[in-house]
């Protein structure tokens, strides 16, 4: 275990969860308040976060200096291994971004899986009044509400590796 | 202290440059663009520990291997030296317990379905990923709906 990479990462932490504090960042929050009182001020945050890493990363990519893969697996190469351990699953070939071979190989479950998600995320999280950021950031403010999202949040992780992993699997 | 706050598109630009920055000079790079995400990084932690403690072997990202993640917890941290700092910190009780946790669990179980949270499907939209520029214009969708539904709400209360 690499002692050193994991304090890189705490000081990451400690630096997001100071700025995020004092300037009340919050990814959902910027759309919810643009469509309530046409606020625009957390959604230009939210613009210039995606157009930095935009700008950013397409230089390093024509540099050489930052490699391409798939989110999560690292990997140009398509297929990979995703192990359940408890059940002892092997799911090889998780094809994800296709066979390489033209857009219409994207087209698969993962596309729908992606939107269909990404809509329970946003109205759930508009009920709770914020993203997941902006919870942890008002349960270290005092916010007794957030401590009950922070319970589940952390139980969730336990409880789908044991019992729901292999339903859900079959989604992809 | 005086106050001192920061306008949300300084925290923009001061973020997007550490977290590219950050995966090129500390090679953090099995999974791509896993510098900051607060689903992967609790889920990589958890089951980390859960394995060290039990001897299982339950799913943790090529690097999470090689390193322990503290993200979630740290800015837990960095938020509570905050508060204190200003003097912000009011301890407020909850009205709504169990909506809170279900939400909290539900988000979580879709993080890990969908490989990330918000911040971090904004940072692989960033990154030229497909799934996350559809994942983004599903989130927009989802903050649309609610918006409605809590005006709906609000009108057939008064």
């Amino acid at each position: 275990m690499n002692m050193y990479l994991s304090i890189v990462l705490g000081l990451i932490g400690i630096v997001v969860g100071f700025l995020a504090q004092r300037s009340r960042m919050c990814f959902v929050a910027g759309f919810r308040d643009y469509l309530l009182v046409r606020d625009k001020e957390l959604l230009l945050g939210l613009f210039t976060f995606l157009v930095t890493i935009w700008m950013l990363t397409s230089i390093l990519y024509s540099m050489n200096i930052l490699k391409k893969g798939i989110p999560e697996y690292g990997d140009i190469v398509v297929k990979s291994q995703v192990e359940i351990a408890m059940i002892g699953l092997n799911i090889r070939s998780l094809k994800v971004l296709g066979d390489g071979s033209g857009i219409s190989s994207l087209m698969n479950n993962f596309i729908i899986l992606s939107l269909g998600g990404g809509w329970l995320m946003g109205i759930l999280s508009t009920f709770v009044g914020g993203c997941v950021l902006r919870q942890h950031v008002l349960f270290a403010q005092g916010n007794m509400d957030s401590l009950y999202y922070i319970i589940g949040f952390y139980s969730a992780v336990l409880v789908y590796y044991n019992v729901l992993a292999r339903f859900l699997v079959t989604l992809y | 202290m005086r106050r001192w706050n920061l306008k949300p598109w300084l925290f923009g630009i001061i973020t997007g440059i550490m977290f590219v920055f950050a995966e090129v000079i500390f090679n953090l790079y099995p999974p791509t663009a896993y510098s900051f995400c607060l689903t992967c990084h609790a889920r990589d932690f958890v089951n980390t520990i859960v394995n060290l403690i039990f001897k299982t072997n339950y799913q943790t990202t090529f690097l999470a291997r090689r390193v322990l993640m503290t993200t979630s917890l740290c800015v837990m941290i960095g938020a509570f030296i905050a508060a204190r700092i200003f003097n912000e910190y009011r301890v407020k009780r909850g009205t709504h317990p169990v909506l809170f946790f279900a939400t909290g669990f539900i988000i979580m179980i879709t993080g890990i379905v969908i490989f990330g949270c918000p911040t971090r499907i904004v940072i692989r939209s960033g990154y030229g990923d497909v799934y996350g520029i559809v994942a983004l214009i599903g989130i927009f969708l989802g903050v649309l709906s609610g918006t409605v539904f809590l005006k709906l709400l609000s009108k057939m209360n008064s």
